[in-house]
């Protein structure tokens, strides 16, 4: 156990995500369906589709949290920064450190927003104050929250508004220094002005972070990815620049999807 | 900014392992101890089944151990006779209580009365049996044809009293959660709210009302300090409500001081005989659940399917013209059903004037007996005062709960976090912590005595009872311990795995600090249990009346102490006053849980 090699991920790769013939059962249910995707670095896909057709269940696959899920089975492979993720040899803990994830509905924990933030950077044993107050101020101003919350960082986090608290739970995914950010329909719990500043928090992190964003809303599809993956009944339909797929869909259910014909 | 150590990620994924076989380990302490029990219990006592034979002993109508008679049927009758008495008694008091509590109490006086309850539940037992020797008893001597106050009646009626928390508090809580689409269709119909409480909710809580009687019959059978003091003792058969009498329970401890030899093994088989009664009422009850489970997976499939079928042949075929006209002629026949609600509002009157009876008369009686001397004299053979008490009490809460604290919330954890949800190991588990809450505690009691005290050779010591009390406050920590993790919810566990965070890690900083409250609630409970236990303590820790010298002497808990003041007869000031203490300390706790119910309704 203790000489267990541990690979290093390269985070430099163009294609930092790589899915090849990816099938995933829960139990005999099949959820994902020979799916091939690749996704570039630093730049914001977003995936599509009406409920149940997989694209979260795609999302939880990169940072391994399908392993929580009991007779979750997956066949093919997930390779991120050229390392085979669910290889015997990857550290869970080291890939989930660099692959973030925020979610559908915000989980702050009950505890202070400072102690919210420097949970993770404890967890990998940083321990010194100055480092830590450095990584609190620093994730927070990337996360447009610092402002509204320096002078109360020691009260609870469970006093916040649900944009700020989910605007928290994106400083503290980016408190343990990730790659890639996982974002689970991370605006659909908020309300319209919340939604627009985690947008607009989306567009400032796309240049430093690899995003990937599972939404149901189209228009935010469009205004904030670069690249766009259409999900129906577990199979990826089409792939492609944002442009194109909301323009010019190359398949007839693409374009029945975005042009809100069913879903 | 942050530097990743590899080596240290490693470590993780080792003492993850190491650290779950630790959980996994005090989850099965629950079943390891209904087993240790009933095989000490069992093996100690099986020289008297082999000498005196299992059906002389049982159906044995002598005992009289001077003569080498060893017959236990008198007292398996009168276990059985006050606990049916009481049952009776408190059984439906509790019953109408609950209702009332749940459907027809005003709102403002609901949180009150329903703390009140929780109150009489935490009141020790050894107070109930002071109570009912020093009011209970002379009253219904001056009402008893043959001069006698002690016996089976006596006995009934504050058994009774005893079970009617718990049939309260459980009954209540499914009342209160029946599904409010019956009431509504009830009501829809034409009922009255009387009506569509007695003749709708009520019936579709009767599985979780049959409950509590099994329940409250369990813990009815195996009491003991209140019933010591005012059976009248006698081994014979009861021929009548003011008989002397004798329980399987009283039986026991009675004579446990001083017997040896076949006596003893005599004693501790009727301590088996009891844990056997014990059992099979938490079978019934495992029965009860059991069906439960079945009917609604039933209920499930056949959904839509309807059994019932009605035969009319054509003849006796009534004239629905007919029976609509009368139907429209009729009142509502809404008049038993006002009966039964008057019924339940007497019963609640009963039973909070008994419990406002009960402190204010020992609270009266003891409050100005409480010097800084009786607190904290010098006690001696002269003078007997609570310092010991305060002593022992405190060592024995420390030990215990620092053992139980952690195998408890260690099995918690084990359930929750680790085993899958519906998994057998746990249904397992969770039947075994059942039963183990149910055993008597004079069963406990002998069970350290045999085991601590005398194989380990602790002797008659604190530690010794720490011990005993560590397996009787177990169940509620672990169960307390488990409804509270399983309320918090998985979206905060995701958000610190999703960081990196370790499982370890996970349920240390993220999800434990949720459940504070939870636990402490536990906490109080356990301390409640602690300082009011007596059974279990006499022949583990002993009754003496000088100060602990450490955790291998004897020393006496606050009940303990008390059982010594009210039994001397000499003392019975100090008895008044002890008992004031107990009550005050049963009242803080109280307040305590209130405080962090509040605490811990809070969203995550």
């Amino acid at each position: 156990m203790a000489t267990k090699k541990i690979l290093n991920f390269d985070f430099e790769a163009d294609e930092l995500i790589k899915i090849k013939n990816l099938d995933l059962y829960y139990s005999s249910f099949q959820a994902l369906k020979n799916v091939n995707i690749n996704i570039k670095k630093n730049c914001v896909t977003a995936f599509i589709g009406p409920s149940g057709c997989g694209k979260s269940t795609l999302l939880k696959t990169l940072n391994r949290m399908n392993d929580l899920v009991v007779d979750c089975r997956i066949e093919g492979e997930v390779e991120i920064g050229g390392i085979n993720i669910y290889s015997d040899k990857v550290n869970i803990y080291s890939l989930r450190k660099n692959v973030g994830m925020v979610f559908q509905k915000p989980n702050p924990f009950a505890m202070s927003i400072y102690d919210n933030i420097v949970y993770g950077p404890k967890t990998f044993g940083i321990h010194k104050k100055k480092e830590l107050d450095e990584i609190v101020f620093t994730t927070l101003q990337k996360a447009a929250l610092w402002d509204e919350v320096k002078d109360r960082l020691n009260k609870t986090a469970m006093g916040l508004s649900g944009g700020q608290q989910q605007r928290l739970c994106i400083a503290r995914s980016l408190s343990v220094n990730p790659k890639i950010l996982l974002m689970d329909e991370p605006t659909s719990a908020l309300d319209p002005i919340s939604t627009g500043k985690i947008e607009e928090l989306m567009e400032t992190l796309k240049g430093e972070y690899t995003i990937v964003i599972v939404t149901h809303n189209m228009q935010q599809a469009l205004r904030i990815s670069d690249y766009t993956a259409f999900f129906l009944l577990g199979e990826i339909v089409e792939f492609d620049e944002t442009e194109n797929i909301f323009s010019s869909p190359k398949d007839k259910k693409t374009e029945n999807y975005i042009t809100g014909r069913f879903g | 900014m942050n530097m990743l150590k590899m080596d240290k990620l490693d470590k993780i994924v080792i003492t993850d392992r190491f650290i779950r076989y630790i959980f996994f380990i005090c989850a099965l302490f629950s079943i390891f101890a209904v087993f240790a029990i009933c095989i000490f219990i069992f093996v100690s006592g099986l020289p008297a089944f082999r000498e005196i034979g299992v059906l002389n002993f049982i159906l044995g109508r002598n005992w009289n151990p001077s003569l080498n008679e060893f017959g236990i049927f008198p007292m398996i009758v009168g276990s059985i006779y006050a606990t049916a008495l009481a049952i009776i008694m408190g059984g439906a008091i509790g019953i109408f209580a609950a209702i009332f509590l749940s459907r027809f109490c005003p709102k403002r006086l609901k949180v009150p009365l329903t703390h009140l309850v929780s109150l009489l539940a935490g009141i020790p037992s050894i107070v109930y049996g002071f109570f009912g020797i020093i009011v209970l008893v002379p009253f219904l001597k001056s009402i008893s044809p043959n001069g006698v106050g002690e016996g089976l009646l006596a006995s009934s009626i504050i058994l009774s009293i005893m079970i009617v928390p718990t049939v309260i508090s459980i009954c209540k809580t499914n009342i209160d959660s029946v599904s409010s689409s019956f009431y509504d269709a009830a009501i829809a119909l034409g009922s009255t709210h009387e009506q569509a409480v007695f003749q709708v909710v009520v019936p579709a809580a009767k599985s979780s009302i049959f409950t509590a009687i099994v329940l409250a019959t369990g813990r009815a059978i195996g009491e003991t300090m209140a019933v010591i003091m005012i059976a009248g003792n006698a081994p014979f058969i009861p021929d009548g409500l003011f008989s002397f009498f004798r329980t399987m329970t009283i039986n026991i401890v009675l004579e446990m001081g001083y017997a040896t030899g076949l006596h003893k093994q005599a004693l501790i088989a009727t301590a088996f005989v009891l844990l056997v009664f014990i059992l099979m009422l938490n079978f019934i009850l495992n029965l009860i659940k059991g069906s439960n489970k079945r009917a609604e997976k039933k209920n499930k499939k056949n959904s839509g399917n309807n059994s019932h079928s009605i035969d009319i042949s054509k003849n006796d075929r009534l004239d629905i013209k007919q029976i609509n006209k009368k139907i429209s002629r009729l009142k509502n026949a809404k008049f038993s059903t006002d009966l039964l609600k008057y019924i339940s509002v007497v019963s609640t009157i009963i039973v909070v004037s008994v419990l406002l009876f009960i402190t204010m008369f020992i609270l009266i009686k003891g409050l100005p007996n409480i010097t800084i001397d009786l607190l904290f004299g010098q006690s001696g053979n002269s003078k007997m005062t609570l310092r010991p008490a305060i002593i022992s009490t405190a060592m024995l809460l420390f030990l215990s709960l620092a053992i139980a604290l952690p195998i408890g919330i260690f099995a918690a954890i084990y359930m929750v976090e680790y085993a899958k949800t519906d998994s057998k190991i746990v249904s397992i588990i969770r039947v075994f912590t059942e039963s183990l809450s149910g055993i008597p505690s004079i069963v406990f009691g002998l069970f350290g005595m045999i085991v601590f005290s005398n194989i380990f050779g602790f002797g008659r010591s604190l530690l010794s009872g720490s011990l005993t009390l560590t397996i009787m406050i177990l169940p509620a920590i672990i169960r307390q311990t488990e409804d509270t993790l399983i309320g918090i919810p998985v979206s905060i566990r995701e958000g610190s795995l999703a960081l990196g965070a370790s499982k370890v890690r996970t349920i240390f900083f993220v999800v434990l600090p949720c459940a504070v409250s939870g636990i402490s609630t536990s906490v109080i409970l356990s301390i409640g249990r602690i300082v009011g236990e007596t059974a279990a303590l006499i022949y583990t820790s002993g009754a003496v009346r000088y100060m602990p010298r450490g955790y291998m002497s004897a020393g006496s808990s606050f009940a303990v102490m008390m059982y010594m003041f009210s039994s001397e007869g000499l003392y019975i000031n100090e008895a008044f006053a002890t008992a004031s203490v107990l009550l005050i300390i049963v009242f803080l706790l109280n307040t305590g849980i209130f405080i962090l119910d509040g605490k811990s309704k809070k969203t995550y």
